[in-house]
């Protein structure tokens, strides 16, 4: 894990080591609620971490022909073949060249789905407590669930559940 | 292994619990069942029927007890209850109580599949008392005078018997058997061996209802006992036959064939030791539930996958050692490293492959169970329908994977149900038309090549193609005027919305037709042909590759992609000139040895456009149950073991794609659903 850059952390144990480390207030009672923090597009996006299998680095992505446009084809993680939906094509935004920060988040939802979720690069776990999260503006991609304050910016919540829909129905 | 998480996963000694459960289960059915015949056929239940139902019943009990499920256990305790009624006869075995037996394991089944829910299994709670308060009414004791007076017994021995011991007495008696008391004396320091060895002598030609220790004279080394017997042999002839030394027979109760008769005392003492020594002196039904008779270990399928991942995982490995042993070979200052890794690596390559056998050998199992549980529902239906139907089985040791073989339960059950139910003609139309008063079905399982095929065959009346065609009609399926071959028109029968019959019936007129059967089979990567003769009956043949687990595949590329194609449904491969491939009526054909071959381009298939096509394109042939299709690709890349992995995410019902596999670059490689394709490729012909 020597190569990386400080801000794209190589592993999920290394974000959990980092997110630990600096607990900064022991003292408050309120549940505080962990989130993976992403950016896509330069924005922060983020997904509750008990969502989150792993992540892992770029790698080939085999198209698959005649599916809905935001998934951008599967890949094999261990002999497992996951799809890999390109959340900034999920969030309707215009497609970019692969940067070596790009990261590939594998998100499975409560009944064992799972998918493989391709953002710009993984940022931080967060900690906030549930006072700080509040409803979205508006939800024109449908998988932001809520917004959440973070240091003077709003990180937007995205639903697993939804995020996951992609397919048939998009 | 990758962590699956928890959720997936479920708790897992409820997953034992209800595996375990579902086996007694499964065994209860089929003894039940076949006490059902024993009813229906006006014959005596089978006492080791009972005992084995008993048996489970406590099993069960004991079971659910240890995992704290309380209303599968109280349930269960119920069901022990009631077959240990049976079992002493104190209840009389009558179809009410079959009708409860049966509906009582139903309520099982459905219970277990609640194991977990709180919610649901509360929900039942009101059924368990509906079937636990109505088997009162249906439980009244069998009526038992006292018939024990009239037999010349010691009163002590009577009372010494168990209510069980004096249920058999009781049953020997009124099937008219004699009974007869032998007696004899046994060493005290080797009586076990003893008595082990006369009671099976005994068992030879008759049953050992009791044991008892007896107070007639004997030396003090010596004890004596009586073991009470009821046989079919008249009593004369056992104490001929039990050559035991010092044992003396005397008839308690002759038997209605045979007039009373004094037995003489057995004459010349045994020197043959007694085979089977192991044997207990008499039946202690409740002891055998508790030790295990199996050495068998019970695995979840899940497991199994995971070390079928790791053999897949392996194999990608070892491709990759083979590509570097072939870069040291290439350099001559490593050529000689190169060459003694290369046979180390041969030797790792046979390792593997072996392996690869041995895991997907675990995961075979024989059709058999099916074939019970098929078997049972046709025992079950021909009493309900009223028909008369001989079902044949063959093969029933055919080995598929297990996953395959689950999932064939349903399709195979539905195939035979509309045998039974439509095809085979009620007796009185059979006699009119001269056949057989019984109908027959026969299902037959084999292997061919890298399938099995599994044939349910009857002799009934066939499929009726003008009703056939006018159903087709009437739904939308079938213009008025198209043209059918015989072939097109049969297959219709799997075609949505057709059903031939007008009423539904509970049997098989359950919304679900054959189209859901082929559908079903088809996610398995199997086929269904279907063949009839009016008047003489329908052969549906279902073929199912044997494994999902490791196939061979080849590699094709097309354009700028690689797809894999199962070897197995490959005839044959063949290169061909571009302007070999004709097209009639927007159809691409080749004339494959005068025969034409209809042919699919994948690029157009899934739209490909990148990069250009080659000037001689490969024409794979395959074929998938009888159809052959061609399907046109740029190259052959290859043959490999693939491991096909289901495609995880959010884009269900890829058509035209069975899965995907990883072949060792990380760069996964999908794989073709040939029935899908060749499916499409006819439908499009029809529609053209």
């Amino acid at each position: 894990m020597s190569g990386a850059a400080p801000t794209h952390p190589e592993s999920w144990e290394e974000l959990a080591r980092a997110a630990s480390s600096h607990r900064s207030s022991p003292a408050t009672a309120e549940a505080l609620r962990q989130l993976l923090c992403m950016g896509v597009d330069g924005a922060p996006y983020a997904v509750p971490v008990e969502n989150v299998r792993e992540i892992v680095r770029v790698r080939p992505i085999t198209p698959i022909p005649r599916a809905a446009s935001a998934v951008r084809g599967v890949i094999s993680l261990r002999g497992e073949i996951l799809q890999v939906i390109d959340l900034r094509l999920r969030l309707r935004l215009a497609a970019v060249a692969p940067a070596r920060s790009n990261r590939i988040v594998v998100v499975q939802v409560e009944d064992g789905r799972v998918a493989g979720v391709l953002v710009d690069e993984v940022r931080e776990v967060l900690r906030v407590p549930e006072s700080a999260i509040g409803a979205p503006v508006a939800a024109d991609a449908g998988i932001v669930a809520a917004l959440c304050a973070n240091g003077g910016q709003f990180v937007s919540i995205v639903d697993p559940e939804r995020l996951l829909e992609v397919g048939g129905r998009a | 292994m990758a962590s699956k998480g928890g959720v997936r996963g479920g708790n897992k000694a409820a997953r034992e619990f209800v595996s375990e459960a579902e086996e007694i289960l499964e065994t209860m059915r089929a003894r039940l069942a076949d006490l059902s015949d024993c009813l229906g056929a006006g014959a005596e239940a089978d006492p080791d029927l009972v005992n084995a139902l008993f048996r489970a019943a406590h099993s069960l009990k004991a079971l659910a007890g240890l995992f704290r499920f309380d209303p599968i256990s109280s349930l269960a305790h119920k069901l022990e209850d009631v077959l240990d009624g049976l079992r002493l006869g104190r209840v009389a075995l009558a179809p009410p109580l079959c009708a409860w037996l049966d509906e009582t394991i139903a309520l099982f089944g459905s219970l277990l599949g609640q194991v977990g829910d709180a919610a649901a299994l509360a929900g039942s709670a009101a059924r368990i008392e509906e079937l636990t308060a109505g088997v009162a009414a249906i439980t009244a004791p069998s009526a038992a005078p006292d018939e024990f007076a009239s037999l010349a017994l010691d009163p002590n021995v009577l009372r010494a018997l168990t209510e069980y011991e004096e249920h058999r007495l009781r049953e020997s008696l009124r099937r008219g058997r004699h009974i007869a008391v032998v007696d004899a004396p046994f060493e005290i320091k080797t009586f076990e061996e003893g008595l082990a060895e006369l009671s099976s002598a005994l068992r030879e030609s008759g049953e050992v209802l009791s044991t008892l220790p007896s107070p007639g004279d004997s030396l003090e080394s010596q004890i004596r006992f009586s073991l009470l017997v009821a046989t079919d042999l008249p009593p004369a002839e056992l104490a001929a036959r039990i050559e035991f030394p010092g044992a003396a027979a005397r008839t308690v109760r002759a038997g209605r064939a045979v007039p009373a008769a004094v037995a003489a005392p057995a004459a010349t003492p045994a020197q043959v030791p007694a085979e089977a020594e192991g044997d207990a002196p008499a039946p202690i039904p409740e002891l055998e539930s508790l030790k295990s008779i199996s050495d068998t270990v019970r695995v979840d399928i899940r497991k199994l996958d995971d070390l079928m991942n790791l053999v897949g995982e392996l194999v990608i490995q070892r491709g990759a050692i083979g590509d570097l042993i072939a870069r040291l070979g290439g350099r001559s200052e490593t050529a000689k490293i190169g060459r003694e890794f290369a046979k180390v690596h041969k030797v790792l390559d046979r390792k593997l492959r072996e392996l690869q056998s041995a895991v997907l050998e675990v995961r075979m199992v024989p059709l058999r169970q099916v074939f019970e549980k098929v078997s049972r529902v046709v025992r079950r239906l021909r009493r309900e329908l009223g028909k008369l139907v001989d079902l044949e089985i063959r093969g029933a040791d055919t080995e598929l994977d297990k996953l395959i073989v689950e999932a064939l339960v349903d399709p195979l059950m539905h195939v035979v149900r509309n045998a039974l139910d439509h095809a085979i003609e009620p007796a009185e139309e059979r006699r009119a038309l001269l056949k057989e008063e019984s109908g027959r079905i026969s299902i037959d399982a084999f292997q061919r090549g890298s399938h099995v095929v599994i044939e349910v065959r009857d002799d009934g009346r066939g499929i009726d193609r003008a009703a056939l065609r006018r159903r087709a009609e009437q739904v939308g399926l079938v213009e008025p005027d198209a043209v059918l071959s015989d072939k097109e028109t049969l297959d219709l029968i799997f075609a949505p919305g057709i059903s031939t019959r007008e009423q539904v019936t509970e049997t098989s007129g359950r919304g679900v037709g054959m189209d859901i059967v082929r559908s079903n089979l088809a996610a398995l990567g199997g086929v269904v042909d279907v063949e009839s003769t009016p008047g003489r009956g329908t052969a549906i043949a279902i073929t199912l590759p044997i494994t999902l687990a490791i196939i061979q595949s080849l590699i094709v590329g097309v354009r700028d992609r690689r797809f894999a194609i199962p070897l197995n449904s490959v005839l044959e491969t063949l290169v061909v000139d571009a302007g070999a491939i004709q097209v009639s009526e927007g159809r691409s054909l080749l004339n494959l040895r005068g025969t034409p071959l209809l042919l699919r381009r994948i690029d157009e298939e899934f739209g490909l456009t990148a990069s250009a096509r080659a000037v001689r394109p490969c024409v794979i042939v395959v074929g998938v149950g009888e159809q052959r299709l061609g399907l046109i690709v740029d190259r052959l890349e290859g043959q490999q073991d693939t491991v096909i992995k289901p495609i995880q995410g959010p884009v269900q019902n890829l058509r035209g794609i069975s899965g995907a596999t990883d072949l060792g670059d990380q760069d996964p490689v999908l794989v073709l659903d040939l029935s899908a394709l060749v499916e499409d490729a006819l439908r499009r012909r029809e529609a053209a």
